[in-house]
């Protein structure tokens, strides 16, 4: 750790406002492209990238400085998005629930995603990619979301990884295989084939539900 | 990104060229991970399509936070915190609960053995247990 960052830190223990505004400037989009490439949502991921800065301010008492200070950030953030998630989906699900009780069988194409045309052009590039891409990364599960989303996305190494998210090696690339794996196989499908409309991870298709409401 | 028509690539074959990938591999291994390469088709496309799909992934725009973010952050904790956080308080930046508990503590164990030694079980003086002056109990005069 520099010798920078050190008074850095101490200013902020102090409760300095100006190093809180310095510590916010110096990583707010790398937490920012963090939490949206977890949460898939600008407005999702913004709160929670303020959650994150908010929690470091209130704990920066509970850092020790045994690790670098970004790799505790990049903890804090990775567990707000996770949790972000978890209430997310509960509250999907619940929304879910409500929506079939209310419409039985009328809801086969408003799970929370648009409905997507059929893609004619299959050289998927630019825009199209990056919102293929952000799916794909969004339907993995949020184990397998993290590893890829800090290692193939934000670039830092398995060792990092580990002590962010405090894993094993052998777990950490494991899970990053996986997801790797995973996302190819996601990719080589739409490239392969368009689809008619997009749903949820989980969420049966609109003739699935139908055969279900019969 | 490649299309692909062939047959699944084996996992295992994925979880050997991601290590290669990420330059995890010792050199034998990464030589007869060259080798294959060089000469296995299937190992090959797979290899393209794992690079494709990192690269892809790396290429991603970089998100940024929107210009108005430090000032958010700032604004809510201000909110939430009445200016306890940042403001210099006449007592400090915080409430120092810790010493407040402490002095609560020495007060209650004050408070009970007061009680605890009292004859009338609580704070109150018996008016009885004082001793009345009596006509023996003053010293005679010499």
């Amino acid at each position: 750790m520099s010798e920078l960052e050190r008074t850095l830190l101490r200013r902020l223990r102090d409760r300095d406002e100006r190093a809180f505004r310095e510590l916010v400037e110096a990583h707010r989009d790398r937490v920012f492209n963090i939490t949206y490439r977890m949460l898939g949502n600008r407005a999702e991921a913004e709160d929670v990238a303020q959650e994150v800065f908010i929690a470091v301010f209130k704990t920066i008492d509970t850092f020790r400085e045994e690790s670098k200070f970004s790799t505790w950030l990049y903890r804090v953030t990775v567990n707000h998005c996770k949790n972000r998630i978890k209430y997310l989906a509960r509250r999907h699900d619940r929304d879910r629930d409500e929506l079939d009780e209310m419409s039985p069988g009328a809801n086969a194409a408003t799970n929370g995603a648009p409905a997507r045309a059929p893609q004619p052009d299959r050289a998927l590039e630019g825009a199209q990619m990056e919102q293929l891409l952000q799916d794909a990364i969004a339907n993995l599960d949020d184990d397998h979301r993290v590893v890829v989303v800090l290692r193939d996305v934000e670039d830092l190494s398995i060792e990092e990884i580990c002590e962010i998210t405090g894993l094993p090696d052998g777990t950490v690339k494991s899970r990053l295989h996986r997801a790797r794996l995973a996302l190819r196989k996601k990719l080589q499908r739409h490239v392969e084939e368009p689809r008619p409309a997009r749903t949820p991870k989980g969420a049966p298709t609109g003739s699935e539900r139908s055969k279900e409401d019969r | 990104m490649t299309t692909a028509e062939e047959t699944p690539v084996d996992d295992e074959i994925i979880s050997t060229l991601s290590d290669y990938l990420d330059g995890a591999l010792a050199a034998d291994r990464r030589a007869d991970v060259e080798h294959k390469l060089a000469t296995d088709s299937e190992w090959k496309r797979a290899h393209t399509e794992l690079r494709e799909t990192r690269d892809a992934l790396s290429g991603l725009q970089k998100a940024r936070a929107p210009d108005s973010f430090t000032q958010d952050v700032t604004a809510t904790i201000h909110k939430r915190s009445a200016g306890r956080f940042f403001a210099r308080r006449t007592f400090g930046d915080r409430v120092p609960f810790s010493a407040l508990l402490v002095v609560a503590v020495l007060a209650l164990v004050v408070i009970g053995y007061v009680m605890w030694s009292s004859q009338t079980g609580s704070l109150k003086v018996d008016p009885r247990a004082r001793p009345a002056p009596t006509g023996s109990a003053v010293a005679p005069k010499p």
